[in-house]
């Protein structure tokens, strides 16, 4: 936090609440995609390349995640960066959601 | 290229459109459609009707205060976005070439059409039954061609891609939740008929 610099430490119940205010911050966020019915299987994958640089290969396994399993984790990163590629993907008509897993 | 595909890249850059009069007309007509629903939305502020919510997705499926900010920042941008592509689809829907903006745009509004369109016909993962007397039959079709060109345009657009970039593949990060029989949806709930 900006400005604690110089003053006194705090008890030790202080510092480990902000230790772990921390760790929750900089867990990173993953960026899920969703199965649905309509989006088709070649624009899921054709999206997943031309938003990420993905290869075709790796694209082509994510959409089939995507359609086999109900969902495939496509990006992380911290939640800012996170929260703007599932705004790129909803522009797209996916259905993306930001997870921070436990 | 077979001649035979109504969309395919062009030797001179963007994409050759080949499509009969009845599906030119088609795709002029269907964005003033859903152009007019959009403007029942009015400045985006207010929630989306159940119809249109595949085209404002959520983002924070569990964490309402979250999904709120988000929905303020991103919805009337996002209409602005659909907006402008489904006028550049009923523009340019007479033309013989597009060029890579215009296909982009193409891409965009028939994918809107078809989540518009799919999400009124409940569409699912089995092809619904919809017989010619049944009041959905024509939105039924229309669905069905959509699927059509917007494939056949996802075809051409992936012959234009740029090469990956170096290193992307690798920074995907593992699923954190392992295999889930059938696949959780979106809000956290099985799917149906799943174990």
């Amino acid at each position: 936090m900006a400005g604690s610099a110089g003053t006194s430490p705090g008890t030790t119940i202080e510092r480990e609440a902000s230790t772990d205010t921390l760790d929750v911050a900089e867990r990173p966020w993953l960026v899920v995609v969703w199965n649905d019915p309509i989006n088709l299987m070649t624009y899921v994958t054709y999206v997943l390349q031309k938003l990420f640089g993905y290869s075709r290969e790796k694209a082509t396994k994510l959409m089939l995640d995507v359609h086999h399993k109900g969902r495939a984790v496509v990006a992380s990163g911290p939640r800012e960066r996170a929260e703007n590629d599932v705004s790129r993907l909803h522009r797209c008509g996916l259905w993306a959601t930001l997870e921070q897993p436990e | 290229m077979s001649p035979r595909r109504r969309i395919s890249r062009s030797r001179r850059g963007g994409f050759d459109v080949r499509l009969p009069p009845d599906e030119r007309a088609l795709l002029a007509a269907l964005p003033g459609q859903l152009e007019g629903v959009l403007d029942g939305l009015g400045d985006g502020s207010s929630t989306p009707p159940e119809a249109l919510r595949r085209l404002f997705p959520v983002a924070y499926a569990r964490d309402g205060e979250a999904e709120a900010a988000y929905s303020a920042l991103v919805r009337q941008e996002l209409l602005e976005h659909r907006r402008e592509a489904l006028a550049v689809l009923a523009q340019t829907a007479a033309t013989s070439h597009l060029d890579d903006e215009e296909a982009a745009a193409w891409l965009g509004a028939l994918n809107d059409l078809r989540l518009v369109l799919g999400t009124a016909l409940e569409v699912s993962e089995e092809p619904p039954e919809i017989a010619p007397d049944d009041p959905r039959y024509g939105d039924w079709v229309c669905y069905s061609y959509l699927s059509f060109i917007q494939g056949e345009l996802v075809d051409a657009l992936d012959g234009s891609l740029p090469p990956p970039t170096p290193g992307a593949d690798d920074e995907v990060p593992d699923d954190p939740w392992g295999e889930l029989p059938g696949g959780l949806r979106w809000d956290g709930t099985m799917r149906p008929g799943q174990p």
